[in-house]
């Protein structure tokens, strides 16, 4: 049997030989080394239902993952919580990411995360198969640590309990 | 390598794939690159008929320039990391690809646990697709309000216990592939000549268990299909309706037996009528496949070589093939285990005889592969040979050429490589599945948006119905996809008989 799971979970999302993707996971490789007990840090490669795998059980999650829409300077972070996902769900969804992951779940009754962020990067790059960051990517990457050790910051010193 | 020495040399790389892109002179739409979306572009003429519609998805780019001067022996694992959905046909065909290249042969016990491990990933995944992707067509209904065409509405209507039991059994399937292989998307299973670990003999009742359930699971999902499909007439009148025929070749591996092999076997291909056309040692492919590109897409078309390519064209005349479970269930004779060929001939019988072209009947066949494969997975369970010790042939032969194919939920999946006599890759060349039926799917959406689209009016109905057309392949767009932005996107540009577009739908 398995140990119960850390309540707080860092979840590195890409690919790490298809450039930009692989943002999230260099991210929390960096996140592992500032939080060497009181968190989890796991990165990842799946999609989809494999997701619920990860986020079953916790209190707390942050994700982190490249995300590419074109509208913004490459490097800028974008933010998403739960509430986010709320109105997605039902658009279409023969697809299985996130909002429809947590759909599930609650549909389920499988405990996730009530406290839920997303932390995504803008990128340039996610098609082309090759190692290393581009230069926008990796001149963001400080403050996009940054801003996750702050969310993270702020979850460890709430009373264990809170969330889920 | 070193960091300088790594950034120069992936820079070269991509500059140098840039350019043999544009010498394959594509045009492509910048928001298909851009943002990765799936686009259709349907054409108007000017009384608003449909006159062509173009499917696009966007494709990763220099893979074969990132796997030359690497060690084949790496293969499994860059491939089974360029797909977050397939990993392990990857992996699978990446291994045995590497089993030819050193010819050598595994020993018994390493291919029934391959066999196993393939066969478990198969159940998984078709039933991924089942319930959760495909299910909002058929379970919830094409016509359903929008609304409740997503995965909570696939659980409203077969209840939380059923969803319940899926992702417990999928999980299991899962834990079931890590025990052999460590995790799912980077394995360290396969290796030339065998497998990185057996199984223990106290953990075969644990693999018995959870392959008895798996055919419990298998036989309760064919029921919930007959239930929810088979007992809805308007559904079947949809199965069988000439928007979603395609009358082509068909193609899939077969045993000695001409019956469906997800792991092993030999390619058979099948025509417009039923006959048989081809059936070749894998090694054969480049004689029967060929690629075709086309100016307004990225996605390369297979088509039967020997035929030459003949466009988008399905009946007599065609040279289109098409790959995955309705391909599958046409090349076989008959099915590999009991109970799925039961539920094999109340299929064709029920679709009219065989050679089956309602693309649609995928879903039908994907749930008959679902008892195959867990049926299968019992046999092995109760193999003796499972729990042997010799699992590796440790190869002495010079590396040259390999090529190794598997059956991915998706269609034949075909790997091929070649090394220098260190064995570091000189060539490498994929042909994924859903390739294999790109011109098929093609065909799909044009022919949906012309049967659906009358007078230039479109409706997100009838948006979901083209989509249909290749949904039901359950193609895998843009291997990068992962969690965000959580919905496969989707663009349909309509254009008036000038070019200018008049309607533009986003999901």
């Amino acid at each position: 049997m398995n140990p119960p799971p850390h309540r707080i979970l860092v979840l590195g999302l890409g690919n790490d030989i298809l450039a930009d993707d692989a943002v999230g996971l260099v991210a929390a490789r960096s996140l592992r080394r500032h939080y060497p007990d009181e968190i989890e840090v796991v990165e990842a490669a799946e999609s989809g239902l494999a997701l619920l795998d990860f986020l079953e059980g916790r209190s707390h999650a942050l994700l982190l993952d490249a995300i590419l829409t074109g509208r913004h300077p490459a490097g800028t972070v974008l933010e998403f919580s739960r509430g986010d996902f709320d109105t997605a769900l039902g658009t279409s969804s023969h697809y299985a990411g996130i909002p429809e992951v947590l759909g599930l779940a609650e549909c389920l009754g499988v405990p996730v995360p009530t406290e839920l962020c997303i932390l995504a990067m803008e990128v340039e790059d996610l098609y082309c198969l090759r190692e290393g960051l581009s230069v926008s990517v990796e001149r963001a990457l400080p403050d996009y640590v940054g801003r996750a050790r702050q969310i993270l910051d702020g979850w460890c010193r709430s009373p264990v309990g809170s969330g889920a | 390598m070193q960091k300088p020495i790594r950034e120069a040399w992936n820079s070269a790389y991509t500059k140098a794939n840039e350019e043999y892109l544009r010498r394959r002179t594509i045009t492509i739409d910048p928001i298909t690159r851009l943002e990765g979306h799936g686009k259709i572009e349907i054409f108007l003429d000017d009384r608003g008929e449909v006159e062509r519609a173009y499917f696009q998805v966007p494709e990763l780019r220099g893979f074969e320039t990132f796997c030359i001067g690497r060690p084949a022996e790496d293969m499994p694992q860059i491939t089974s990391r360029i797909c977050g959905v397939c990993p392990t046909a990857h992996h699978m065909a990446a291994t045995k690809a590497l089993d030819d290249l050193y010819q050598v042969q595994p020993p018994p016990t390493a291919l029934k646990i391959r066999d196993l491990v393939y066969n478990a990933f198969m159940l998984e995944d078709h039933a991924l697709h089942v319930y959760i992707l495909g299910g909002p067509d058929f379970i919830v209904g094409p016509d359903a309000p929008k609304e409740l065409r997503n995965v909570v509405g696939v659980i409203q209507k077969v209840g939380v216990d059923v969803g319940k039991r899926v992702i417990a059994m999928r999980r299991r399937l899962r834990e079931m592939i890590s025990y052999f292989g460590g995790k799912v998307i980077h394995p360290v299973f396969g290796l030339p000549g065998g497998v990185s670990k057996g199984l223990a003999p106290a953990d075969l009742p644990g693999i018995k268990q959870l392959a008895h359930d798996a055919v419990d699971f298998a036989r309760f999902t064919l029921q919930v299909f007959k239930d929810v499909v088979l007992k809805n007439d308007r559904y079947l009148t949809l199965i069988t309706s000439d928007t979603y025929t395609h009358r082509t070749y068909y193609m899939g591996l077969v045993n000695g037996r001409n019956q469906p092999d997800f792991y092993a076997g030999k390619i058979r291909v099948v025509g417009p009528t039923g006959a048989e056309y081809a059936n070749f040692p894998t090694q054969h492919y480049l004689a029967y496949i060929s690629e075709r590109v086309e100016p307004w897409s990225y996605v390369k078309f297979c088509y039967l070589k020997p035929l030459g390519w003949k466009g988008f064209v399905d009946g007599p005349e065609s040279s289109v093939y098409a790959v995955a479970p309705l391909a599958r269930l046409n090349v076989a004779e008959s099915m590999a285990t009991p109970e799925a060929q039961k539920a094999y001939e109340e299929y064709i019988a029920a679709l009219g005889g065989k050679p089956v072209h309602y693309t649609l009947a995928n879903h039908w066949a994907r749930v008959i592969e679902m008892l195959q494969a867990a049926e299968r997975m019992r046999e092995l369970a109760n193999d003796p040979g499972l729990t042997g010790t010799e699992i590796r042939t440790i190869p002495t032969a010079t590396p040259k050429a390999g090529v190794g194919v598997v059956e991915a939920p998706r269609g034949t999946l075909i790997h091929h490589y070649e090394t220098d006599e260190r064995g570091l890759i000189r060539k490498a060349n994929l042909i994924v599945a859903t390739q294999g039926n790109s011109a098929r799917m093609a065909m799909g959406v044009e022919k949906s948006a012309k049967g659906l689209i009358h007078q230039g009016k479109v409706d997100d109905g009838l948006l979901n119905m083209i989509e249909m057309a290749f949904r039901a392949y359950d193609p895998c767009h843009g291997c990068a996809t992962h969690s965000l932005p959580g919905q496969m996107p989707l663009i349909v540009s309509i254009r008036d008989a000038s070019g200018r577009v008049v309607q533009e739908l986003r999901r």
